[in-house]
Parts: structure tokens; sequence; C-alpha cells
């Protein structure tokens, strides 16, 4: 935090939740100030006594903080006799997520036995992730959309530690937790969010993700670093759960099918679109296309689509009654119902 | 059996002719293409999910008839 007042800060005030119960996991092995004199000589003593670590517990070399969280996850939920199919949202919070994609959260459901119903996602932030996922979650039950919110939160930082750096190399330890929100009138909570960018940069691994020196870390095509896909397992998911996520959708909003004038399926195969359309008896017309000219931008084809094939629809005073469909990595899905426009901005542009 | 071998003839681009059950996979062009083609044609015909591993062994146009009849 620079200059920023703290009076400037976003601040809201929510209530409808409650933090029902906690649970911390650590790893087993614990790393005592004595285990690192081989290496850092008399410098330990010096930083001791600035940073007041003595011991902290470190990972085993396969063990991640999604294992660590799962432990936390299950000793609360069985120590609650939480059902487990009550949970509506599951949360993880971290900067050591299993993998690039998909999202641990995903994984996560799958391994605590969670239903598929549940909204399950991670957000990416470290020191300040419990308030911003506390926040998350109280939102989602004060806002009527969850009941019970099932946070994980925590950090495996000694993988990504260099462990000639005394700066960090005694500092970290590692710890996975798990939090549950549950619905409760009257409860209150205040919050205070914040961010500044400008800072990123002073802490922060620059490499394993995509904004790199490519003098020094050329792009590598080793296949445990890219993106693999199982095309027949991915079509056969999209079979099973597209169409109840259309009809569900179409359902819940409270229209019938002929009330909506766009499905904005999520660009992920042409073929594959056209199948689902016909499945599930929609005018093709209905249905706007335009991996033929961009592909499959994933996260992107949804609103790409609102911006371009779209956009003649939802502009200049028009609009339209909208579905939109996004289904694939984790497997994860969502859909939206909802009239769009008129937008004030639809627009295309090249960077 | 025979909206099966005519799906397949429309996959592959064959004469309905050039379909019978001994016809080898891999002489129609049997590829991670034409396999996702053959999920939706079981999709279409028998409104089931396949298992991929079955279908990634199959070798011939009967492996594929008798994953029909067990859909």
């Amino acid at each position: 935090m620079t200059e920023t007042a703290a009076n400037d800060m976003g601040l809201s005030r929510l209530s409808g939740a409650r933090i029902a119960g906690v649970v911390a996991c650590v790893p087993e092995r614990a790393v005592g100030n004595d285990d690192l004199i081989a290496r850092f000589g008399d410098q330990v003593a010096q930083v001791t006594r600035m940073t007041g670590v003595q011991s902290r517990h470190i990972a085993r070399q396969d063990e991640t903080t999604a294992d660590l969280c799962s432990i936390a996850a299950t000793t609360l939920l069985d120590r609650m006799a939480v059902d487990r199919a009550s949970i509506d949202v599951v949360i993880f919070a971290s900067q050591t997520p299993d993998h690039r994609l998909p999202a641990t959260a995903c994984l996560l459901q799958a391994r605590l036995g969670l239903g598929t119903h549940v909204a399950a996602f991670d957000i990416n932030l470290g020191c300040s992730a419990y308030p911003y996922a506390l926040w998350l979650g109280t939102m989602m039950i004060a806002g009527g959309s969850a009941r019970r919110v099932l946070l994980l939160v925590g950090d495996t930082i000694s993988k990504i530690i260099n462990p000639d750096d005394r700066a960090t190399a005694m500092l970290f330890g590692d710890c996975g937790t798990a939090t549950l929100l549950d619905a409760e009138e009257g409860a209150q909570a205040t919050f205070v969010l914040g961010t500044d960018g400008s800072g990123g940069r002073n802490l922060i691994v620059p490499t394993g993700a995509f904004r790199r020196d490519f003098q020094r870390h050329p792009a590598n095509t080793n296949p445990d670093d890219t993106l693999f896909m199982e095309g027949g397992e991915i079509f056969n998911f999209t079979l099973a759960i597209v169409p109840s996520l259309v009809d569900r959708l179409v359902q819940g909003s409270g229209l019938a099918i002929e009330d909506f004038d766009l499905f904005l399926f999520h660009q992920a195969n042409a073929f594959m679109i056209k199948h689902l359309a016909k499945k599930a008896k929609l005018a093709l017309e209905k249905v706007p296309l335009n991996i033929d000219r961009f592909g499959n931008t994933s996260s992107a084809t949804i609103p790409l689509l609102l911006a371009t094939d779209c956009r003649d629809a939802l502009t200049n005073g028009r609009s339209a009654m909208v579905a939109m469909l996004g289904f694939g990595v984790g497997y994860s899905w969502g859909g939206c119902a909802t009239r769009v426009g008129p937008l004030d901005v639809a627009e295309l542009v090249t960077a | 059996m025979n909206e099966l071998r005519a799906g397949l003839a429309d996959i592959f681009e064959v004469e309905p002719s050039a379909i019978t059950s001994e016809t080898a996979l891999t002489d129609l062009g049997w590829d991670s293409l034409a396999m996702v083609s053959t999920i939706a044609l079981f999709d279409e015909l028998f409104g089931k999910p396949i298992n991929i591993d079955k279908l990634k062994n199959c070798e011939t146009v009967a492996d594929l008839e008798s994953m029909a009849e067990e859909a």
C-alpha cells in the first residue's frame, strides 16, 4: 500500500452468514531452525530475531496444498457431521494449485465426494485470500445463491522457494485449511478490500505462467507442460451435461424455449455445438457460431460472441433474451439466462 | 444395425456397401475425429454415452456393432 488513504478502500457490510467451523492441516514434517544452520550458519539466528520463525511444517514433494485442504475439509465435515450434498459452493483460494488447469476446486469437489450441483472455482490470491474468500462466500449466501459454502484456503509456498534465498527460505511454512460458512440470519460481517497492482513485481514468481523472458525461458513442448485433451471423453461429458444444462436453465428462467432469441454456446467445436443444438431442438439461427474465425478461445468464447456475431442484435436500441452456456475443463459448467441489451458498447478490437 | 452402418458410411464418406462387419476400421480412416463422430452417431441412435476405452479398442465394424448392442 503506498498512498492510498484508508477511506479510499472498498468497504462492504454483509449479513446472513456465519463461520460455522474451521480446520487447519499442516504437513507432518516440521523443520526447526537447527536444520537450517548447515545451509545458512549464523544467519539463522539473525533472521530469526527479525522473523520470529523457530519452526515450520514443510510439505513432502508429492504433497500439495490440495492434499492439505482435502484432509482439513474431511476432518471439518466429519466433525460437524455435515451432509456432503448440502454444500453449494467450493472456493479454493491459493497461489499453489495442483495444475495450471483445471481449477483445483473442481478436483476437490470430486475428492471430497460433493454433489455435481456444486459451484467450484479457484481464486488466485495469497496473503489477502481469506478475507476475499469470506467476502465471496458471504455474498453468495447473502444474495441467496447458496446456503452453505466451503472455503479451502492455503498454500505450500515451500514448493516455490529457492532454498538458498535466506529472505524467504526461513520464513515460509505450508498449511491448508477448510472453513464452513453457513446461512444464519442476523450474522453480520464487515469487509474492506483493496488492490494496488503497481506493487505486483515485489512479491512474484515470474515464470510458470505466460509472461516470461523468452530469451531465458523459451516456450517448451514437454508434454507435462502443455495441454492434454482426451477429445472423446470431453465430447461424452458434453453430451451428458449440456442438454440438461439447457433444460434446467430454460425451466429455471420461467420462460419457454421459444422465448429465447439466442443460445450462446461455449465455442468448443462446431460439430459438437451443431450436434448439441440439434439434440436440444434449437433453431440453428439462434445458435451463432464464430469458431470458424476465432477457434475455441476457452473462457472468452461467450463474450466474444456477444461482441461479434450478436452485436447487431444487442446494440442500437435492440435487446435479446439470451442463454449463455459454458462447459468444459474441470469438468465444470455454468449457464446464465438474461435479457442482454441494448449494450452501450459491443466491439471487437485487435491488439 | 443398418442405421449404424449408414451413419458410419456418412462419417467415412464411403458407399454404404463398403461397410461390412469384417471391414477394418483402420482401412476406413479411423482416427480421433472419426471417433468423435462415432460418439455423436451413437448418441443420436441410442441416446447413451459410450465407453471411450472400449471405442479405442475397436478394430472392425463388428466391434462397433457389438458396442451398439450393449448400448
